[in-house]
């Protein structure tokens, strides 16, 4: 049975790197083109840190605004996404159907949309990394939920409380932990997601990083792309000591 | 605290489950309002699905139940639905053998729950109890003699200690009517007799209707007035503990009795 499935799954990885005309050759013998930027790239230009501070704070806070919101909204889309807390099947399709919806479209394609609707800078920013916060949390949410042991809620809903009040006194308690969890990750994830955005003009970092790569200013784009990282790093041990102190 | 008992009364009641499988078949019971019923039989007889028809958690298929004012079925097994059930269920407090609490919130958060139906949406949604929710809470934390641990995390107590919680959770709805679905069978032998004699002190002091499902005989036998034993959905019994001998519980189980059917074989230190 494994064997089989190794197999099949190779077999798959080939006729997908056939399909895509994955040219390895190519890139053993052309990779020398790119050592010029490389190179560049492993020495960044400190000197150009004060200029990239108000795109830095404006990327943070455009995901802090979006994930506060983008949270606030899921948690009840969340409840009405799983079966184990909706027991109307009529509404959970539809709810779900919409979650799957908002879930396939690109953030950097509601960014691309929101800033010809609502113009460049940081609000189109927020507004796309809010549909694309929804998406997740909602969908991990929910599925948080429908693991979740159900006698608590079970007994709410014996005392004569109706479902939104049983499952607010039930089930919140119960997955709130990792509702907090996700939306530090999901924090992270605005973090990167905004750089990205910033390329069609939807505000913060990707802006900075959109107008410093096409100058080919490659030392300033590696000083840059540090920041991130260290932001990134920061961010990973205050979520992780929070996350402990929550469970 | 005074509110007086309700009376519990089967008409002809059946219940059919989607599979196809009888649960009950025609059962006619009456339960006066302050009694205090052990009902009894092997796993599958009949005994949870009993017990939760009374609160609406399993629907009649057919004949109706009334409890007090309140009425189940009936007029071609039309079911009671969404405000009135929340009555009928605000005034029926139910214990369940796993206890179900809501184990990372408070104890107090869980005791509240008593009083969902009876708050509106809004307070419940913030968390923002009236006062006098807090204090009924609190004197039910008492009568169970656990209110020091009122602001501790659910999980962190004792098997014993969570069911007393359960109970405390019951009284916040000042009830008419308490159901208990096998509410020792996760307990130990001494903090089995500490909750049932519980139970039976609220009987005997509030009044309340109490309907407790035991597995074990002795149990049963000690801490309710009337027994009934049900077998393959029917009662086969119905009478005082003191009527039902060997003879009685082997007509109940159909075979005769073992150890695992009395709590006091299961030893003490």
């Amino acid at each position: 049975m494994t064997g089989a499935a190794v197999v099949l799954l190779v077999g798959i990885t080939i006729w997908a790197g056939i399909g895509v005309q994955v040219d390895l050759p190519a890139i053993a013998a052309n990779w020398r083109n790119a050592t010029a930027n490389i190179i560049q790239l492993l020495q960044p230009d400190y000197g150009f840190f004060p200029k990239t501070i108000p795109a830095l704070l404006e990327t943070l806070q455009m995901a802090v605004i979006a994930t506060a919101v983008g949270s606030v909204v899921s948690l009840p889309l969340a409840f009405l996404a799983s079966r184990a807390t909706n027991p109307k099947p009529g509404l959970l399709t539809g709810v779900r159907f919409a979650m799957n919806m908002i879930r396939s479209v690109p953030d950097i394609l509601y960014a691309a949309i929101l800033v010809a609707v609502v113009g460049v800078g940081a609000l189109s920013g927020i507004m796309a990394l809010v549909l694309f916060n929804i998406g997740i949390i909602v969908k991990l949410v929910s599925e948080s939920l429908d693991g979740e042991d159900l006698g608590a809620q079970e007994a709410a809903l014996a005392t004569g409380g109706s479902w939104p009040k049983a499952n607010r006194a039930a089930m919140l308690p119960q997955i709130l932990p990792s509702f907090a969890s996700q939306v530090l990750f999901t924090f992270e994830l605005n973090i990167r997601a905004s750089t990205v955005i910033g390329l069609v003009g939807a505000g913060g970092l990707g802006i900075l990083i959109d107008n410093v790569r096409s100058f080919f200013r490659y030392h300033e784009l590696s000083l840059i792309i540090l920041e991130i990282l260290v932001l990134v790093l920061v961010l990973e041990s205050a979520s992780s000591w929070l996350r402990k102190k929550l469970v | 605290m005074e509110r007086t008992g309700a009376d519990i009364r089967f008409h002809d009641v059946s219940v059919t489950y989607p599979n196809g499988f009888t649960g009950l078949k025609g059962i006619n019971l009456s339960i006066p309002a302050g009694e205090m019923v052990g009902i009894v039989g092997l796993s599958g007889a009949g005994k949870s699905t009993l017990v939760r028809t009374i609160n609406g958690l399993v629907p009649i298929t057919s004949g109706h139940i009334t409890v007090g004012d309140h009425q189940l079925g009936g007029h071609g097994a039309a079911q009671l639905r969404g405000r009135e059930l929340r009555e009928l269920r605000s005034n029926v407090g139910m214990v369940f053998q796993s206890f179900n609490l809501a184990k990372r919130t408070t104890v107090i958060n869980n005791v509240l729950m008593g009083r969902l139906y009876h708050s509106p949406a809004w307070r419940t949604l913030l968390g923002a109890w009236r006062n006098d929710d807090v204090e009924l809470a609190m004197s039910a934390l008492e009568r169970v003699e656990i209110v020091s641990k009122a602001y501790e995390k659910a999980s962190s107590l004792s098997g014993g200690q969570q069911q007393r919680v359960a109970i405390a959770r019951t009284l916040a709805q000042r009830p008419m009517v308490i159901l208990a679905d096998e509410p020792v069978a996760s307990l130990d032998p001494p903090t089995s007799h500490v909750v049932m004699r519980d139970l039976q002190r609220i009987n005997a002091e509030l009044g309340i209707t109490v309907v407790v499902n035991l597995h074990f005989l002795d149990l049963a036998r000690r801490y309710s007035d009337r027994l009934i034993g049900l077998r393959c959905g029917e009662v086969v019994f119905d009478g005082a503990g003191a009527d039902a001998d060997e003879s009685v519980f082997e007509n109940i189980y159909g075979r005769s009795l073992t150890a695992e059917d009395v709590l006091s074989s299961r030893g003490s230190l």
